[in-house]
């Protein structure tokens, strides 16, 4: 318990992710998808980073395997400063109070049985927290007077059904709130609730990231809340990060031919685009994840791929400065 | 406040029962088995039947093999119903020598076509006691059909029985009135009852017509000094027809197997569905949840119990080892929980892809905390309605093998009841009212769960989506 | 101006619940001219899918058309008996992309069996069976070239859903809804549940077919990102009412210099989505949520979330007011301020 709750100072990076792998083998092994293909980050204390791609790119796997929920074939994850992977049974249960997720569907990350006060009381009952129902009761309103839920009696004896998107998704969020967690994973929070309420939920989450110092790990396949929510983007691709750097950087001056498709693609609520076609900067679609592509795996994509993108070794991030990282090996010549 | 929402549930779940009206139906008809299986014993005419069933002296004084009395309705010749005739009139005189004669009279109206199988005269008491009894007939006469000196004890009252004891006297009536008649007759072949009960004339012996009138049975009692005494008598008829439901071979009153039996059926089909299907539910959920090995195992052995068929099996162990009800009970549930185990494994695989059981895992939870306070609750409708579905069945397995005789024999069960009919002649001897009973019962009772079984499935089926 | 391709007036759709009726749709009504691509935006349970539905004439149960009328083509859509809507009026003369239709697509069946399927609940089994031949070449070819259309080749047709990608499906569902050749096609959320670059790819693929086949489309997204790409008019509708229709200048041409959308509700949901290429410090979000339709609130419906609401607005429910050459607007401070400036 005091591992877990005492502030790590000497560590300013909260995070690392080395060489990560996850490899997903069907039945006797006739098919093997290479979800994450040797993806390696750090992640600062207060510092929110946020994870872009698309489906398929290997980002909510990322997500588990910094969630431990799925075991990595291979690489490290260290948590301030301690390895976090193959822990026994009491490493990886004080872990599940360092690190917590939000889950994409507010709906289905509660248990329709339960009321709102079981699924805040949950948490404190796995980890005895609380000396009894009172204390715990206390508990419940304070994580719920953050997210904004008071007051607390109108909802907690309610179902998740009786709620909207926007205050399942803000219990859901107090839910991960009340184990006081040093890291929080939020897997695409909004993307399934209402635009008006979107940035209501996204304003809650940057509030409460300021206020209690979080480190958050945000996952999405929408660039534009990204640019709204996060310090830092890392740009996924087949399993791989194939840009990462501050937002400015990556979204103003993208660098990998990907990363610069991708900012094309994304449709702003501006006039005149009517009857203009987008010059969209990739071929094709995504290869399936079972049949990654020789060299850089980007190239049968690339309208920039000459033959040497498709032989070789897989680029490595090369830094351009700044903490501006991409793995295009033609960047100079494009 | 968890029990106002529980009410709340209830209501809803109600008023959606009661649209279903097979479901109304079985409740119905199980709400009735309940009631009488608890209180049965006071509704039935032999209180004690529970303990004394094997009992040959507690109903020696039935009819063998009667039939019901209402029977009576539907044949030409009207049967004697078995009745109990304790109202008497007491007179009492004391002689000079100090004896006190005790005189009780019944009162017997006959109204029936055929006479009595026998009376069996009752008298408790203490001492030396001389007694006389006789039979006061509408036509005038009277016949003494009984006297001697008996030792009367009160535990144990005097049986006298007609049939049995008064054959000579009764010859010595009819000699009194046709000489030549009672040189004919035997007293080893004559039925007294049907010749103290017919009309005198020709035809005595071998067609008697039956005298109706009112009758009076006189039962002297000579107290001879004051250490002897004697209790009030009660006279049993013993009929043609007797009970609701007629007797056994045995003279059992078969109503009251059939109530009896209602308990054992209750207490076998619910206990053992119970346990079955808690079992079935815990093994399925355990086993998809855990996975890994213990799926392994659990569905191995899921594989291997389904495929032994139970009923040859059954039979098997109760020859060699003659199990209780109890151990049966096991036995059965050793069979049973394979029926709600699949659905409920295939349930919890889907279960477990949940959003809100990975979230579960997120923060922590044992594999037993998520087996236990999220998938069970899930699958606590579906077991209801697999309880309820699954009691049929198990009442025909006890049944079935109580008929082969492999069951146990100190309880009443209906399959019971159904193995000594069969075993001692019923269908042979067309003693209809001792086999369709049980039967009848037995696919009543599982009618009526599965109509139950059948509404819940239907109500909480659809809510047997997992979200 | 030739005349509009589709006329809705005063459309009241009402879902009829065990808890009562839930007013969906209140009294709509637009145009759809020759040609033009109209954008229905708006958030969860406003109506817009609705509206799709209901101008097919298949309202789904509970609901029920309680009033107001649909011409499409010249015909008079509500009133009219199912089999008639099936035979003349659907795939005829309108067609719809349904929301999520790429993952509705029965998967066992090939792309041409289900294709050929449409075609008999269309045309009525018999135009297949007499002068089966003739039918079946002609339907052929109409399949090949729409499939072609959408940018697929031909072997699809013989291909099975789950051997496409989601994107290819999509087109497959779009070209399901063309191969009839109706006049107006309804797509509700086509490219929502589709990856960035796919969504890029498919909006191209619309924007080609309106500039080519010259076909009316009512394009019903929650995304305004996405509507600004594709709709000549857009109408923001609220707790199933419209809140505003203007053109696409008129709602997103804020940046050049325009006056930008009137209805408060256009303004906020604008604000609140965020953007790649403006850094916004503070994304504007709106309070509360939307109303409960089987008791909305009496008077302007957005007005329990709306900054400016006044008296007048809690109790008046403001009418369409043009504020400008195929601008309109239903808010009484839109009304005021616009009158204000005429002054």
């Amino acid at each position: 318990m005091n591992a877990a709750s005492a502030p790590a100072t000497a560590f300013d990076t909260i995070l690392e992710v080395e060489e990560l792998r996850k490899e997903f083998v069907s039945h006797r092994g006739l098919m093997s998808v290479r979800a994450v293909d040797g993806v390696s980050f750090s992640l600062k204390r207060g510092e929110i980073l946020g994870i872009v791609g698309e489906s398929g790119c290997g980002k909510t796997t990322t997500g588990k395997l910094i969630m431990r929920l799925v075991e990595p074939s291979s690489g490290t994850i260290r948590v301030e400063g301690k390895d976090a992977v193959g822990l026994d049974r009491e490493a990886d249960f004080a872990y599940r109070r360092r690190v917590q997720m939000i889950f994409q569907d507010p709906y289905a990350s509660m248990n329709p049985h339960f009321k709102i006060r079981d699924v805040l009381e949950e948490p404190l009952l796995i980890h005895d927290i609380g000396t009894d129902r009172a204390e715990r009761r206390r508990l419940i309103e304070e994580v719920m007077e953050k997210v904004k839920m008071t007051p607390a009696s109108d909802f907690l004896d309610r179902y998740p059904h009786m709620l909207s998107g926007g205050q399942r998704q803000r219990i859901a969020i107090a839910r991960t709130l009340i184990l006081r967690p040093s890291i929080i994973v939020a897997d695409e929070p909004v993307s399934m609730i209402d635009l008006s309420t979107r940035a209501e939920i996204l304003h809650l989450m940057k509030t409460i990231q300021s206020d209690m110092d979080l480190s958050f790990i945000y996952i999405t396949h929408d660039i534009s809340t990204a640019r709204y929510f996060t310090d830092r983007i890392a740009v996924m691709y087949l399993g791989r990060i194939v840009e990462i750097g501050t937002q400015d950087e990556v979204i103003d001056h993208p660098a990998h031919p990907y990363t610069k498709a991708l900012i094309e693609a994304v449709c702003e609520p501006e006039s005149g685009r009517v009857g203009i076609m987008r010059e969209l900067k990739v071929k094709g679609e995504i290869p399936s994840a079972s049949d990654i592509p020789s060299g850089c795996r980007f190239h049968p994509r690339c309208i920039f791929a000459t033959d040497d993108c498709a032989k070789g070794p897989e680029p490595e991030l090369q830094d351009l400065g700044d903490g501006h990282l991409q793995a295009c090996k033609r960047y100079k010549d494009i | 406040m968890k029990a106002c929402d529980g009410l709340q549930d209830f209501r809803e779940f109600w008023a959606e029962f009661r649209q279903e009206k097979t479901g109304l139906v079985g409740l119905g008809i199980l709400v009735i088995f309940i009631l009488l299986g608890l209180f049965g014993s006071f509704i039935v005419p032999f209180k004690d039947a529970d303990k004394h069933w094997r009992d040959i002296d507690y109903w020696q004084d039935n009819p063998q093999a009667a039939p019901p009395v209402w029977t009576n309705a539907f044949s030409s010749k009207k049967g004697v119903p078995s009745s109990t005739l304790t109202s008497f009139k007491a007179e009492e005189q004391s002689q000079d020598s100090g004896v006190v004669v005790k005189t009780f009279t019944f009162d017997y109206p006959f109204v029936y076509d055929k006479p009595p199988r026998d009376l069996l005269v009752r008298v408790p008491g203490s001492g030396q006691v001389p007694l006389v009894i006789s039979l006061e007939r509408p036509d005038g006469l009277s016949a003494e059909i009984y006297r001697e000196q008996v030792e009367l004890s009160e535990g144990s009252p005097e049986r006298i029985s007609v049939t049995r004891n008064c054959a000579q006297s009764t010859i010595e009536f009819i000699r009194n009135q046709d000489a030549s008649m009672a040189n004919d007759m035997n007293v080893d072949l004559i039925k007294p009852t049907s010749i103290l009960f017919a009309k005198m004339g020709t035809g005595l012996l071998d067609d008697p017509v039956t005298l109706k009138g009112d009758y009076k049975i006189k039962v002297k009692a000579l107290i001879l000094t004051s250490d002897f005494s004697v209790g009030a008598p009660s006279i049993q008829v013993s009929g043609h027809v007797s009970g609701l439901m007629g007797t056994d071979a045995s003279k059992r009153d078969v109503f009251t197997g059939i109530i009896l039996g209602i308990r054992w059926a209750l207490i076998i089909g619910i206990l053992t569905s119970v346990i079955s299907v808690v079992a079935g539910v815990l093994l399925g959920i355990i086993a998809a949840y855990f996975g890994g090995v213990v799926d392994w195992l659990l569905s191995r052995l899921y594989e291997l119990v389904y495929l032994l068929p139970v009923l040859p099996f059954l039979i098997v162990i109760s020859a060699i080892y003659k199990p209780s009800i109890w151990s049966m009970i096991v036995l059965i549930c050793a069979f049973f929980w394979t029926g709600s185990f699949k659905t409920v494994y295939s349930m919890t695989l889907q279960i477990k892809e949940e959003t809100y059981i990975e979230a579960a895992r997120a923060l922590g939870s044992s594999k037993w905390r998520i087996v236990f306070k999220h998938i069970s609750p899930i699958l606590l409708p579906y077991s209801f309605a697999s309880m309820a579905l699954s009691i049929p069945a198990i009442i025909v397995y006890e049944a079935s093998v109580s008929l082969l005789g492999l069951g146990d024999s100190t309880i009443v069960s209906w399959g019971q009841i159904l193995e000594s009919a069969l075993s001692q002649g019923a269908m042979i001897n067309n003693l209809w009212w001792w086999i369709i009973p049980p039967g009848l019962m037995i696919a009543l009772m599982g009618m009526s769960f599965a109509f139950l079984g059948t509404a819940l499935d239907k109500i909480l089926h659809p809510k047997l989506k997992t979200r | 101006m030739s005349e509009p391709i589709l006329e809705v007036r005063d459309l009241k759709l009402h879902y009829f619940t065990s808890k009562g009726a839930v007013r969906a749709l209140d009294g709509l009504s637009f145009d759809l001219a020759r040609g033009e691509t109209l954008g229905l935006v708006g958030e969860s349970g406003c109506g817009k899918t609705t509206t799709g539905v209901a101008l097919l004439g298949m309202p789904s149960p509970p609901g029920r058309i309680v009033g107001g009328s649909i011409v499409i083509d010249g015909t008079q859509i509500v009133g009219l008996p199912d089999h008639e809507l099936r035979k003349n009026v659907r795939w005829s003369k309108i067609s719809m992309v349904f929301q999520g239709a790429m993952n509705c697509l029965t998967p066992v069946y090939t792309i041409r069996e289900l294709m050929v399927e449409t075609y008999r609940v269309h045309c009525g089994p018999e135009a297949l069976d007499t002068e089966r031949h003739v039918n079946m070449a002609k339907l052929e070819a109409l399949m090949e070239k729409y499939v072609r259309l959408v940018g697929l080749s031909e072997s699809v047709l013989g291909r099975y859903p789950h051997e496409l990608s989601g994107g290819m499906k999509q087109r497959v569902v779009i070209a399901m809804a063309l191969f009839l050749e109706p006049k107006v096609i309804v797509m509700d959320e086509p490219t929502t549940a589709l990856d960035v670059i796919v969504q890029a790819q498919i909006l191209n693929l619309i924007k080609a077919l309106k500039r080519d086949l010259g076909l009316s489309y009512i394009f019903i997204t929650h995304d305004l990102s996405t509507e600004a790409e594709i709709a000549d008019r857009v109408m923001v509708m609220y707790a199933g009412k419209m809140a505003e229709l203007g053109s696409s200048e008129d709602i997103f041409g804020a940046a050049e210099g325009r006056k930008g959308p009137a209805h408060p509700y256009t303004q906020m949901l604008l604000a609140s989505t965020p953007r790649l290429h403006k850094r916004v410090s503070e994304l504007a979000f709106i309070p509360g949520s939307p109303p409960d339709l089987i008791a909305p609130p009496s008077g302007c419906r957005f007005s329990p979330r709306c900054p400016f609401a006044k008296t007048k607005c809690r109790q008046l429910d403001p009418p369409m007011h043009e504020l400008g050459a195929g601008h309109l607007v239903a808010c009484w401070k839109a009304m005021e301020d616009s009158e204000y400036e005429r002054s």
